[in-house]
């Protein structure tokens, strides 16, 4: 295994050299942030961790592409970024949740609380969290995951634009358009609270 | 008043959250919203709604969570081949340097000959003087013979005259005397050269033969008064005695053979 005290840049350098081994480090080092983003705009535990694989792995053959000045973290960070959106892009049912008899994030369905329930009710069972799950699922792919950066992730405008490769303007605009439709969609719920 | 919209709201709402502030703008948004109801009772709303939107925290992962996507992930990944030069480089280069050793070579040719050529000029152009030294040996050497030869021809014919000639008559050993008087002078300068010389291929019978013809030539040209019919024929006795007609015929006859052998005996002539 390549030693962890080694830096980014030298890890690279050693594996454009022949040494395959020291993706290692790369791999161990950014995992865990990698799966974080992934599972954010995927919303999936299993989508998530093919996304961190398919990102290290697409990360690893372009490897030569990336310039050594900028940072591989960063780097690394907007190409799961672009694989979890595809990933999400090209899920069945991303236009909007199925109401049911019971919340199932799997399955994209929601269990939309009766006119006459309290809400002291909705506050308990947690079915908030799945109706603003189910709420973002109905974004588009690009909204939600500009929304999940932006507001999950704390990252800019500019920052967003470069992972989505758009510009930084649509960015803001994408971010803008998740926060009125999740407002909208959640607007029942504000007035019950 | 103009109020916010709501997408100024928006981003207000994130640039105070982000670490670096707000920029001048979200300064301006935020000078709003302190003087105008309306605009932070929306502002409020919003931070109400995406307050309550928390943050997906995703399942936790153990510290061995990167060593594990790692070794699904190895057996994948190709080796990065070292850099190699391409062919095309390589045969670029190689092409090159054959290309610059033949101009080399071609270049080294060219200046050999050059300097060899640039010798023999002057060689050429030394040697001529040697030949000029060496080649007078030859053309005074041959008209040295011619000149030898020419004066034993003569001194023959005078000879066969003065053998054959009638004591008695007056009118033919005059002109005998003549001719022994030119042929003397030449005889002597013969005799002279053939004695400085030291020359091992000269005919060693030259030199005795042409003293004999002197002192005939001596006898018929400075004889004082006319030659008497005594005189005369003494002289055809002595010359018939000394066999000097002889010596001189063989002498002549020997001369085209010693053309290319003999050295000048009479180089002042």
């Amino acid at each position: 295994m390549f030693r962890m005290g080694k830096n980014d840049q030298a890890a690279i350098r050693a594996i454009l050299s022949g040494d395959k081994e020291a993706y290692g480090a790369l791999v161990v080092r950014h995992s865990q942030s990698l799966f974080r983003v992934a599972f954010r705009i995927t919303g999936n535990e299993a989508d998530a961790e093919d996304v961190v694989q398919e990102a290290l792995l697409r990360g690893y053959q372009k490897l030569e592409s990336f310039e050594s000045r900028s940072n591989f973290g960063t780097w690394i960070y907007r190409i799961a970024v672009r694989c979890a959106l595809d990933r999400i892009g090209g899920r069945k049912g991303d236009k909007g949740s199925r109401v049911a008899e019971e919340t199932d994030p799997e399955q994209d369905e929601v269990q939309v609380a009766a006119q006459a329930a309290g809400p002291d009710r909705l506050l308990l069972s947690g079915e908030i969290a799945a109706l603003q799950q189910a709420a973002l699922g109905a974004l588009t792919p690009t909204e939600r995951t500009a929304f999940v950066l932006r507001h999950m992730e704390d990252r800019s405008s500019e920052e967003i634009a470069a992972a989505l490769g758009i510009a930084p303007n649509a960015a803001k605009q994408a971010v803008f358009r998740a926060v009125q439709k999740l407002r909208l969609r959640l607007a029942p719920l504000r007035v019950r609270i | 008043m103009k109020h916010l919209k709501e997408e100024e709201l928006v981003e207000h709402y994130y640039s105070q959250s982000q670490s670096q502030g707000p920029d001048e703008g979200e300064g301006v948004a935020a000078d709003h919203l302190a003087s105008c109801a309306a605009c932070a009772a929306d502002f409020a709303a919003l931070c109400s709604d995406l307050g309550e939107f928390p943050a997906v925290e995703p399942p936790d992962r153990d510290a061995s969570y990167g060593e594990q996507v790692w070794q699904s992930l190895r057996h994948a990944l190709p080796v990065y081949e070292k850099p190699k030069r391409s062919w095309m480089g390589v045969g670029l280069w190689k092409g090159l340097s054959y290309a610059a050793a033949c101009g080399l070579l071609v270049a080294c040719a060219f200046v050999a000959g050059r300097q060899w050529e640039r010798k023999q000029v002057q060689t050429a152009s030394v040697k001529p003087p040697q030949q000029t030294q060496t080649a007078p040996a030859h053309p005074p050497q041959r008209v040295v013979v011619v000149v030898l030869s020419d004066h034993l021809e003569r001194s023959e014919r005078l000879l066969v005259q003065l053998k054959h000639a009638d004591a008695d008559s007056d009118e033919m050993i005059s002109p005998l005397r003549d001719q022994a008087r030119v042929l003397l002078a030449a005889n002597r300068i013969c005799r002279q050269d053939a004695h400085k010389v030291d020359d091992p291929a000269l005919d060693p019978a030259l030199v005795p033969t042409l003293d004999r013809l002197d002192h005939v030539l001596a006898q018929l040209a400075n004889h004082p008064g006319h030659l008497s019919a005594a005189e005369i024929t003494r002289l055809q006795d002595e010359l018939n005695a000394s066999g000097l007609l002889f010596e001189v015929r063989v002498l002549r006859t020997r001369i085209p053979e010693h053309r290319t052998a003999a050295r000048p005996i009479g180089g002042t002539i």
